[in-house]
């Protein structure tokens, strides 16, 4: 049933799980979806049947992340519309710019918002005019070591220090007294220039033992700006998320409300259109700490999406294609308790370490409240080039032991045989009285010794 | 990122060997093919096979080493001036086989290589009478050869190309009267390099 106009042909430059996911969005509005693809995702089930143009070979570089080869494939395959995923390209404000150039909408935020939000000191400026809280540090940049040390130094140790154009980690160094300054300060420089071609770092304090949520916001071309809630993402591994949940279990009643009025409220301010995600640290105070925005739909949108019954990859490709959003922020309903588990062909008890191969037997789960998202069938074999998610599982319960329940009994009627994942840890965790009882922090993983 | 409606770069073509010697050339990048060469053209490494036209800007295809001979089976389809091809996809299939010299008139060949008939070479390059230093020639002045019958090597920019006699000019058989080029010459496409007669 489509609501309008709309685009014919859409162009998903993305792979595995979320090139799925936008392909059925696809489907429910009668867009028909022309898929991007490498060499090495040639023969994935997903792709039976479906228009594709190949882009390149399997590296990455050569076909995904390949601005032009992508570009290029989708106007010549007539598609007036783009849609990035997530990773890859799509917070990238040049190729968002590009495919604007070249007649396609980029299904994201215009250029101009993505570019302010990718660089961490006037995102920051902008976030704290309009109202949120933001983790104490640095005037912006730091121009030398000297300037370093004088603003640790009015902070209070131990500090972080940031690469103004970073993200996954990269280009920060922590400093836990005076006399480690310099040294960190030129460490974080170097790795900055190394990582982002760009030498440009600032401070904030560095906050251990917090909590990662986020709120999931969605924008029109009209100003009208909607929240879905919050999500709690604590349980992470070297800044990779692998549960998420909705709501935080931690979080009270009124930070919430105030920073979810905070966060609508400058959503609006920048301009933004589409799907966007802010991410704050919670301190041990239990207050929300404005990070970074993702100008993008993430991996974890189902919770959000169980929790309130919309579609947000629809609404997306709708609000980009000029329409409104299709509820008011007092139709928003969110109920009950929903999980993510992340399934990553990895082995948790090896460290982590990537599990590429043939998946010769793929069963996933089905049952009340049970949603997985997923590109694999039994005889994928997972790529080594790209990230190691192959499936997400999704519960929704009345309550978050309801949920728990729930995903603990989806988890081990899962099955998975040929590659190693994550599942084995999802069940420690949520059968752990740390998860259970949420006193845990994005340090460690709870009911999951490091040791392992 | 490319940028500027009037560059002109190059991109090498994808070569995948097919069988009976045969080489396919493939698509390097998803755009739109042009300019493509009619059945029949002869091909050698360093050659320009058409255009690539990305996000308005075009591309010379040049040949990549160890592809050559003529163009032997276009892809399926009409032709049109301007096809969007995918990244691997197949634009024409070269047989070294069918590199054949004749191209030239019965009545140029009798000027060229005296009177009678002559078998040319069908590219530029260097000439080697032998598969290799301490080797014996392919053919000698007195022998009958036939359609197929390797006469020679050519040098083509740093590969070398077996030159196979045959043609629409020349008999199915002929006695070699006299061999123009020696050993390490440079020819030119369409020099004689034999002088026959029927046999």
């Amino acid at each position: 049933m489509s609501p309008g106009p709309i685009f014919r042909r859409l162009f998903v430059a993305n792979r595995g799980e979320v090139a799925v996911r936008i392909a059925r969005a696809c489907d429910a509005l009668g867009i028909t979806p022309v898929f991007g693809v490498s060499e090495a995702d040639l023969e994935a089930p997903y792709l039976a049947g479906r228009e594709r143009v190949v882009l390149g070979p399997g590296r990455a570089a050569l076909s995904y992340l390949d601005m032009t080869r992508v570009v290029q494939a989708a106007k010549q395959s007539r598609c007036s519309a783009l849609h990035p995923g997530w990773g890859f390209l799509s917070e990238n404000p040049t190729f968002a710019a590009l495919c604007e150039q070249h007649g396609i909408t980029f299904v994201g935020p215009p250029a101009r918002a993505m570019a302010l939000m990718g660089r961490k000191t006037p995102a920051k400026d902008a976030m704290r005019s309009a109202g949120l809280t933001l983790i104490p540090g640095s005037d912006g940049v730091l121009r030398d070591s000297d300037a370093a040390l004088e603003a640790a130094e009015r902070t209070g140790y131990p500090v972080l220090f940031k690469a103004e154009s970073g993200g996954g980690g990269r280009g920060m160094r922590i400093a836990r007294s005076g006399d480690e300054v310099k040294s960190a300060f030129d460490d974080a420089r170097a790795e900055a220039t190394a990582a982002f071609g760009d030498p440009r770092v600032y401070m904030e304090k560095l906050l251990e033992g917090g909590r990662h949520v986020e709120i999931q916001l969605m924008a029109d071309r009209y100003g009208d700006v909607i929240h879905v809630g919050e999500r709690d993402c604590t349980v992470q591994r070297n800044h990779q998320k692998l549960i998420e949940e909705s709501p935080s279990p931690v979080l009270s009643e009124s930070e919430r409300a105030r920073t979810l009025a905070a966060a609508v409220h400058a959503t609006r301010s920048i301009g933004y259109v589409g799907a966007g995600t802010m991410e704050f640290l919670m301190d041990e105070q239990g207050t929300l700490r404005f990070m970074e925005m993702n100008t993008r739909l993430q991996v974890e949108h189902p919770v959000s999406e169980m929790r309130s019954g919309l579609d947000l990859m629809r609404e997306m490709i709708l609000v980009a294609a000029g329409h409104r959003l299709s509820v008011e922020q007092e139709q928003v309903t969110l109920r009950g308790h929903a999980i993510e588990c992340r399934i990553n062909a990895e082995d948790p008890n090896e460290g982590f370490r990537p599990s590429p191969g043939a998946i010769t037997r793929f069963v996933p789960p089905t049952g009340e409240g049970v949603r997985v998202d997923t590109h694999v069938a039994s005889g994928y074999v997972v790529p080594p080039f790209y990230d190691s998610l192959i499936a997400k599982l999704i519960v929704h319960g009345r309550d978050r032991n309801e949920a728990i329940e729930r995903a603990i009994g989806a988890l081990e009627s899962f099955v998975v045989e040929g590659v190693k994942t994550t599942i084995p840890m999802h069940l420690a965790v949520l059968r752990s009285s740390e998860f259970r009882d949420s006193r845990y922090d994005t340090r460690r993983i709870p009911g999951w010794p490091t040791s392992r | 990122m490319i940028d500027g409606r009037r560059f002109v770069g190059e991109l090498a073509l994808i070569a995948r060997a097919a069988e009976n010697g045969r080489t396919e050339l493939l698509a390097p990048r998803p755009g739109y093919f042009r300019a493509a060469p009619q059945e029949g053209a002869l091909f050698a490494p360093g050659m320009v096979l058409g255009e690539l036209e990305v996000l308005g800007a075009r591309f010379r295809l040049i040949v990549p080493a160890g592809a050559q001979g003529a163009v032997v089976a276009l892809p399926e389809g009409r032709r049109i001036a301007r096809r969007a091809v995918q990244h691997g996809e197949r634009l024409v299939t070269l047989d070294p086989a069918a590199v054949v010299g004749a191209s030239a008139s019965a009545a140029e060949q009798r000027g060229a290589a005296g009177a009678g008939l002559a078998f040319r070479a069908p590219m530029s390059g260097r000439y080697y009478a032998k598969p290799g230093p301490d080797a014996e020639p392919f053919v000698k002045v007195g022998d009958v050869i036939e359609t197929g019958r390797t006469i020679a090597l050519l040098e083509v920019m740093k590969t070398f190309n077996r030159v196979q006699y045959g043609g629409a000019s020349v008999p199915e058989r002929a006695k070699i009267v006299a061999i123009v080029p020696k050993d390490g010459d440079d020819v030119n496409g369409g020099d004689p390099i034999l002088a026959l007669e029927p046999a």
